[in-house]
């Protein structure tokens, strides 16, 4: 369909300015609302609330875009981590979030503890931007899942957000496929994505040696990092 | 009272809109996504749909061309309700019953509520 115009070239400044548009915008009206006289105090609170969670969000996605523009000139400490222990981390700080929109977040633990080499700030960051993915994409009353996985031939660990919302289409999957394998660089995940979330992503794994991908499911998806799993695992 | 179909994936953005819609006095219902519009269209025959564009799952674009196959639906106005206003022609996407574009980082309750009266049947 021609919609009116011709696209545009979606450079990282262009993604980045309509991945905040969508929260500013949501912000503003929020805002607009909290001006309704006809308020009661809950409807107030529960609305001065969502502000302020939106905004939290966009300062997430600032801050990663610092954070991603400083990964040439930073030194970033790898070193064991486990991926259990920092998977309930992100799920407590957004706990809050979650609830706010009807939905929960969990972790779907191992039963034997593992370790993986990763800088845990860009680690945390990688899943906190896929389990805000998965927030948009998930149905009311779902439950959003962190997952850890270990492929002990080719010494990989694997941590996924599940999300359980609507099927990708074949055409999507395909596009998201073959953006992914050629990574790093601007992949649209999902329709409405301009696929900066998945860039830094992408730009944050590379950074641990690692790298990001996508597993479609008949009721979602699951976007994860692999990363090497820790030679100190032998020692537990 | 007119009924109006309200497509929004963001559920708290949706919750306003549609407190908006239904204080200016219309009848609203919230479809999430693509496929719960349809759904909703069959049940709820509505007279007038405010479609975001970048929805989850399948576009706007899918749903205004599914509406658009069936002559019932496809007389139905559309309101183009969007963060990409700047990148639509109401003009030019006419041919899909689409009728107004409403700026969604710009507009206030009173933008919303004249587009839905302009286009009322």
């Amino acid at each position: 369909m021609n919609r009116g115009e011709g696209s545009f070239e979606v450079t990282p400044l262009v993604a980045a300015a309509h991945e905040l548009k969508a929260p500013l915008a949501l912000v503003r009206q929020l805002a607009l609302r909290l001006g309704d006289e006809h308020l009661s105090d809950a409807e107030r609170k529960k609305l001065l609330h969502q502000t302020v969670l939106t905004t939290e969000r966009a300062l997430r996605l600032t801050s990663d875009l610092t954070k991603a523009a400083r990964l040439d000139s930073a030194l970033f400490q790898l070193e064991p981590i486990n991926p259990d222990q920092l998977c309930r981390d992100v799920v407590s700080e957004l706990q809050p979030l979650f609830a706010a929109y009807g939905r929960s977040v969990a972790v779907k633990g191992r039963r034997h503890p593992l370790l993986l080499v990763a800088n845990r700030d860009l680690l945390r960051r990688i899943l906190l931007g896929f389990s805000d993915n998965a927030l948009h994409y998930s149905q009311p009353g779902t439950a959003v899942h962190l997952q850890i996985q270990a492929f002990k031939k080719s010494g990989i660990v694997r941590v996924g957000v599940r999300d359980f919302g609507p099927a990708l289409s074949s055409d999507m999957w395909r596009t998201l496929q073959k953006k992914l394998e050629s990574a790093p660089q601007t992949i649209h995940a999902r329709p409405e994505s301009s696929g900066l979330g998945l860039f830094i992503a992408s730009q944050f794994a590379d950074a641990m040696n690692g790298r990001i991908g996508a597993v479609r499911h008949k009721d979602g998806a699951t976007f994860y990092v692999e990363l090497q799993a820790s030679n100190q695992l032998s020692f537990l | 009272m007119t009924r109006v179909l309200l497509v929004e994936d963001d559920a708290w953005l949706a919750e306003v809109e549609a407190s908006i819609i239904a204080d200016a006095g219309y009848e609203v219902q919230i479809a999430p996504h693509a496929p719960a519009a349809i759904e909703i269209v069959d049940a709820f025959h509505p007279e007038v749909i405010v479609l975001d564009v970048l929805l989850a799952g399948a576009t706007a674009f899918a749903l205004l061309n599914e509406l658009q196959s069936y002559s019932d639906t496809g007389m139905v106005p559309v309101i183009l309700c969007t963060n990409i206003a700047d990148q639509f022609d109401a003009k030019k996407l006419n041919e899909y019953g689409v009728k107004r574009v409403v700026d969604k980082t710009t507009m206030y309750s009173a933008d919303l509520v004249a587009a839905i009266r302009s286009v009322e049947l």
